[in-house]
């Protein structure tokens, strides 16, 4: 039912576009309100919405969950443990052990709990059943921040481990710098690809930061991600920009700013705070 | 007429549907066809003569939602005069994934492509720093241009789509991996873009194959140490059952690594079945490792029960582990370079491995299917004929 509900959120949406008789100055961004209503919606309903999250933290030697002196306190919870074993992340409960799937929800009670992150070094997210309410909100689209740019790959291959939006430590290639022609003059933007290789999918990304920071956007920043144009250009679009998950719970690490990716203008488009 | 009374016009959605995900790189086709038997809508997904049931169609005024239930995804659009838009969602660790959709009634064309494009190329995948091999088949089928993408451990599955003068265009879309191959043919070179997912873009570069091998052959990648095959896990009744099990002394034994999740290895599963079928009697026994997702002995067993009966396997099957390829690997020491599933795995009479074969060609590629079958066979009797 719900992907009915998104079906006529978005239509509503373009109905009082149409009675006011708003014509968007843009290139279609159908597909862009079209994402923002499935997020929205993903963020109030999903078991593993950033909106659910309880805590986030490293597995380390062992996680204690439970107890109000655990490592993480849950109400009505008997005292859980949850370890990484080699590869395999495992839970101890009442002498009983589970084994949980990496990048998986797995349902203890009212609670969710996934493992994320590199093997030896995994973090484990905790979802409880309540979301609190928040609902994104977005400066109106605007064409002066959509950009064309091309990107100057660095001189050989260079594999950093980040923090990618949901605070959890990626792994990424550097895929250069992107040159976007703004109105403040030409920026330089560090940009790197974040891949999956079971899909075979791959983002690039850039995190950054501007003047509107701390001002009507997230203190620490937002992602953006390339669109790709044609051989040798990308589309960038901070209509597009999305804030990391720390700006919704408290419970994520908070990427911290890339060196560099500072821009010296107000990039009034894309998710507010 | 007026657009209000346009959209307000009730269209009914059965039929076949000319489908389109709208990437950044170009519109990805597929078909759809939606019909209502005893009160209940029901769909299927084809590329080309490749369909799917789809788990469930819900109409509601003029909404209609596709799940694809075995991915969690689903596409939900409206009817607007007679076409459908809305989008194609699923989800993933940092949210909803959402490409736009639309589609036309009607079928799409059969059409024949061009003889210049179709036979094998060898080609080289261009990411920022790596150049990787792989194969690309074209050719001509019922439904049009089909083609398959091969890599050093298995194929992408079946594409299709279609040609014009000297371009085409072929997809593969399944409710989860969205797959689209573009190119164009300029003097005897094919250069395009291999589409994954709404924005990714790999460059590709391709020549006719020569018949000179172009990629790893899939014998030589994963290889085994030298000493006897251990291994330990429970079966289906939960028994430890070990290399040194009775029903497996003096045999030829062929490992299957498997996954209930993974395509490719439901490909393999009848040629595994007609090749013990075939030897059992003169001494082979198979042994099927299964790799599954919820790591929960209950629910995995239960999909490896379903497996079992759906291919009917007659062979032992242990449930192994997950389907993380590092947990996977480490489950399996003797093992190097562990990458592929399904792998198979022949050990000869003394329970030594004596050939490593990662991933498995499915009928989206016949000709390889055909040898590979023919190889195992081979394989087979040759270390049945050692005594």
């Amino acid at each position: 039912m719900k992907a009915v509900d998104l079906v006529r959120s978005v239509r509503v949406l373009s109905l009082t576009l149409l009675v006011f008789g708003v014509r968007a100055p843009l290139p279609a961004q159908d597909d862009l309100v079209a994402e923002r209503s499935a997020f929205a919606l993903w963020l109030a309903n999903a078991p593993d919405s950033p909106l659910a999250a309880l805590a986030q933290q490293a597995i380390g030697a062992g996680l204690t969950l439970g107890p109000a002196d655990a490592d993480v306190p849950l109400k009505n919870s008997a005292p859980m443990t949850v370890r990484e074993e080699g590869r395999s992340v495992t839970l101890i409960q009442q002498g009983t052990r589970t084994l949980l799937t990496r990048d998986r929800l797995t349902a203890i009670g009212p609670y969710q709990l996934r493992p994320t992150g590199p093997s030896g070094r995994s973090v484990l997210t905790v979802f409880g059943p309540d979301h609190r309410t928040l609902i994104p909100t977005y400066y109106p689209s605007d064409a002066r921040f959509i950009v064309t740019g091309s990107l100057a790959k660095p001189a050989s291959r260079v594999t950093h481990r980040i923090l990618m939006l949901d605070g959890v430590e990626t792994e990424a290639i550097e895929a250069g710098v992107l040159t976007a022609a703004l109105e403040s003059g030409p920026s330089k933007l560090k940009v790197y690809r974040i891949s999956d290789e079971d899909s075979g999918e791959s983002e690039l990304v850039i995190y950054f930061q501007d003047l509107t920071n701390g001002k009507g956007s997230y203190p620490a920043g937002r992602f953006v991600t390339l669109i790709p144009r044609d051989e040798t250009s990308y589309l960038l679009d901070f209509n597009r920009s999305r804030n990391p998950f720390c700006a919704y719970s408290s419970a994520y690490a908070c990427p911290a700013p890339w060196p560099g990716n500072r821009l010296s203008m107000e990039i009034k488009a894309g998710e507010k705070y | 007429m007026h657009p209000f009374l346009l959209a307000l016009t009730f269209i009914s959605p059965t039929g076949p549907w000319k489908a389109v995900l709208d990437l950044a790189g170009g519109p990805l086709r597929f078909a759809l066809t939606v019909e209502q038997k005893g009160g209940t809508w029901q769909g299927t997904l084809c590329n080309g003569t490749q369909c799917q049931e789809l788990s469930a169609v819900r109409v509601a005024g003029d909404s209609i939602v596709f799940d694809i239930a075995a991915y969690a995804a689903t596409i939900a659009a409206v009817v607007k005069g007679d076409s459908l838009i809305g989008e194609y969602h699923n989800v993933g660790r940092r949210g909803p994934r959402t490409i736009p959709f639309r589609a036309a009634k009607g079928r799409w064309p059969a059409e024949k492509s061009p003889t210049n494009l179709t036979g094998r190329w060898d080609a080289q995948f261009l990411t920022d720093f790596d150049a990787s091999p792989r194969v690309i088949e074209l050719r001509n089928g019922k439904a049009g241009l089909e083609g398959t993408i091969i890599s050093n451990t298995g194929d992408y599955g079946l594409f299709w789509g279609h040609a014009q003068a000297d371009s085409f265009s072929i997809s593969h879309f399944d409710g989860s991996y969205v797959y689209m191959l573009t190119g164009q043919i300029k003097a005897d070179t094919l250069r395009g873009i291999f589409h994954a997912g709404l924005r990714t873009q790999t460059r590709f570069i391709a020549v006719r194959s020569t018949g000179a091998p172009h990629l790893k052959s899939p014998s030589e990648i994963t290889t085994a140490d030298t000493a006897p095959f251990r291994f330990s896990f429970p079966d289906l009744e939960g028994r430890q059952i070990t290399e040194a099990d009775p029903r497996l002394r003096d045999k030829v034994v062929v490992i299957d690594v498997f996954g209930t999740w993974c395509p490719t290895c439901h490909d393999a599963a009848p040629a595994l079945v007609q090749l013990y079928n075939d030897y059992h009697d003169r001494g082979l026994e198979i042994v099927g490792l299964a790799y599954e997702v919820s790591g929960d002995s209950a629910t995995d067993n239960h999909q490896v029960r379903l497996y079992r009966d759906t291919y009917h396997i007659p062979f032992i099957l242990l449930r192994a582990g997950t389907n993380d390829t590092e947990a996977a690997a480490a489950t399996l020491p003797q093992l190097t370079n562990f990458t592929a599933f399904p792998t198979t795995i022949f050990l000869d009479r003394t329970g030594r491995v004596r050939r490593i074969h990662a991933g498995f060609y499915g009928p989206a590629l016949p000709q390889q299917h055909a040898t590979l079958v023919k190889e195992m066979r081979k394989e087979v009797e040759e270390l049945l004929s050692e005594k």
